[in-house]
């Protein structure tokens, strides 16, 4: 059962073996990150249909729970880990140029980075993995070598330190307050410790810290600057599933930690700050990635609304959304890719690239909510939570998240528009629209697992339900990471 | 000594307070490198504070030694862990320093407001779409005479 150590630590070994691997043979260092992010994602598929029981901890360096260091698994991390790898896979930067050595060894510690971040049990540990996750994506934006990539990462090396400040205080205050940083010795100290005053400010540090990932609203400055330019694939894998594995650390410590009244409405107040702010941002760009950079903003806000609703519901369209955003985000950020430029530009483009402009169709349906695509199904599972909810704050959030999907509909369908319109066949710059074949290939792929997702839709809710229950289950977590009880504490 | 603060009391509000002149920095500053300076201030407040949170003191440094009785220890988890975020600060700082070094020789200058300026004017022109500002001067006459020329030095020049 070990073994799934070596989804972090393969990945970890291979981003240092690689440059050197990469001089001695080209070849084998070209085909080193695909092998490894295939294995890690055989050996998670594995563990998804094997019948070993879940959730389990893994006791890391031989000493037991509260002391030692362990990784979680359940199905909900299980299924993070496995899209880490997957959608590494996927967006594996395969352009062959003369810094591809780099751009992969990075890429690799990204995805290394990201898995500890979807396993990891101890709140050091994530912070471990959240800063490395952080330089391997401010090296990444770098590798564009545009100047404007320089000073876009800097904008969010910055933004990111401050994140990790506030994340440290936050640890240092908990840690001074319970001696533990343990997720689950922390769930079971949290009621005496942790629920008054001090801990919900650490809460509020760690919050905001970890938030500049998800892209919560004071801290997301960075997010237009660098998906407009870093790569697309970077792009889609950052705005996809990096925020995703943030926004996820959140719920683990909301479910455990911090179960509280307050706690929750701020993120509630956050979330519907960062949809108004996103979205009528987004209305307002007239370039392709810097709209889909507001949107994403506007889209996790959604999120984080989800994410504020107290019941498994919540929890179930919480994820029916992050699930949704992965697969149609990335899919939008592949097909800006070749269409990243101004909106104008894509007037007509239909007649030159079919293909893409259906899939954009497809997603812009999807993203907006019309049934019998997932995203209608996602949209509605909210709705109908948020409006069972007495407390006035939700019915806001209910009206605000409304109101997103009209602003989102009027953007999305005007570049549709755009896009089938005949007006403009005399654009002066043709080969900006070109759509490069592996893009596209990648992006059709996203548009049928979204197909996919349509048909089998009631097996997928169900499991997604089994998925809710169990990470909301605090009690189980506490007894699966320490099933005796421990005598002291520090 | 004033009666009421005691040394303890004394460092956690060294500690916040390193945090809060290095975010204040960090807002406020015009040159970018200071920023990076002001964030390796408030990341030396965090450190401390994690320092703190594990420490005793009436306690000695946490070593094992072969004695009879073992005197009360320091924490050494906080420790372990301040290690490893200081380690983690200096990357990140000195990659802060090199992605500047690029800057400055991309755009000439570390001047806050003009890199971001040539920033937003690069990503437009690559994506070919026009700006909403002007770079040119407005039109017309000048509704306040402008500052004399002592005046608008004194002001740092960021303008």
């Amino acid at each position: 059962m070990n073994n799934l150590v070596l989804t972090i630590a393969l990945p970890l070994l291979g981003a240092f073996l690689l440059p050197v691997l990469m001089r001695l043979s080209q070849a084998i260092g070209l085909w080193l990150g695909p092998i490894i992010l295939g294995y890690g994602c055989w050996l998670l598929g594995n563990l998804w249909f094997s019948d070993i029981s879940l959730p389990l901890s893994i006791v890391i360096g031989g000493f037991d729970a509260p002391y030692g260091i362990n990784l979680y698994l359940d199905s909900l991390a299980l299924l993070f880990a496995f899209a880490v790898q997957l959608l590494g896979l996927i967006c594996w930067p395969y352009a062959l140029n003369q810094d591809t050595a780099r751009r992969q060894a990075l890429m690799l510690l990204l995805v290394a980075a990201s898995t500890g971040l979807a396993l990891s049990g101890d709140l050091f540990n994530l912070y471990v993995f959240y800063e490395l996750a952080a330089v391997a994506t401010f090296g990444l934006v770098a590798a564009s070598t545009t100047s404007a990539a320089y000073a876009a990462t800097f904008r969010y090396l910055i933004l990111s330190g401050i994140g990790s400040v506030l994340t440290l205080l936050g640890i240092a205050m908990i840690y001074s307050q319970t001696g533990t940083l343990n997720l689950a010795h922390l769930a079971q100290l949290a009621p005496e410790l942790l629920h008054d005053r001090l801990g919900l400010t650490a809460y509020l540090l760690i919050l905001i810290g970890i938030g500049v990932k998800a892209e919560l609203f004071p801290v997301n400055a960075w997010v237009p600057e660098i998906y407009a330019t870093a790569s697309s694939r970077l792009s889609g894998f950052l705005a996809g599933l990096l925020s995703k594995l943030a926004l996820l650390i959140i719920l683990r410590l909301l479910v455990l930690i911090f179960d509280q009244p307050e706690a929750v409405q701020i993120v509630l107040i956050l979330g519907i700050l960062g949809v108004v702010s996103g979205e009528f941002a987004a209305w307002r760009a007239k370039d392709m990635r810097r709209m889909l950079g507001f949107s994403s903003i506007g889209q996790l806000g959604i999120v984080f609304i989800a994410l504020s609703l107290p019941d498994e519901r919540g929890l179930l369209a919480l994820l029916a959304l992050s699930l949704h955003h992965l697969v149609i985000k990335t899919g939008l950020f592949m097909l800006a890719d070749g269409w990243g430029g101004s909106l104008e530009r894509l007037t007509g483009a239909a007649k030159r690239s079919p293909v893409g402009a259906a899939l954009f169709t497809l997603f812009a349906l999807s993203l907006v909510g019309v049934p019998p695509l997932p995203g209608f199904w996602a949209k509605f599972t909210l709705i109908t939570e948020l409006a069972a909810q007495s407390e006035p704050l939700y019915l806001i959030g209910l009206l605000v998240f409304l109101l997103a999907t009209v602003i989102e509909t009027s953007y999305l369908f005007r570049i549709v528009a755009k896009l089938y319109s005949s007006a403009g066949t005399t654009t002066e710059q043709p080969e900006h629209q070109h759509l490069p074949g592996l893009s596209l290939a990648t992006a059709s792929l996203f548009g049928i697992t979204l197909l996919a997702a349509t048909v089998l839709i009631a097996p997928i809710g169900d499991g997604l339900q089994a998925i809710a229950t169990e990470a909301k289950n605090a009690e189980l977590y506490i007894q699966t990471v320490m099933p005796v009880t421990p005598g002291g504490q520090l | 000594m004033i009666p009421g603060v005691t040394l303890e009391l004394i460092l956690y509000a060294t500690a916040l307070g390193l945090v809060i002149i290095g975010l204040a920095g960090v807002v406020l500053s015009s040159h970018l490198f200071r920023m990076v300076l002001a964030l390796v201030i408030a990341e030396a407040g965090a450190n401390l504070m994690l320092v703190l949170s594990g420490y005793r003191w009436d306690a000695v440094a946490p070593i094992l030694l072969q004695r009879a009785e073992q005197p009360a220890m320091v924490d050494p988890v906080p420790q372990a862990m301040v290690l490893t975020a200081i380690v983690i600060g200096v990357g990140i700082q000195a990659l802060a320093v090199s992605i500047l070094i690029r800057i400055r020789q991309r755009y000439g200058n570390l001047k806050r407001r003009d890199v971001a300026e040539k920033m937003d004017a690069e990503i437009a022109a690559s994506a070919g779409i026009r700006r909403d500002i002007s770079q040119d001067a407005p039109l017309g006459e000048r509704p306040l005479s402008p500052l004399p020329a002592h005046s608008a030095e004194s002001r740092g020049g960021d303008a």
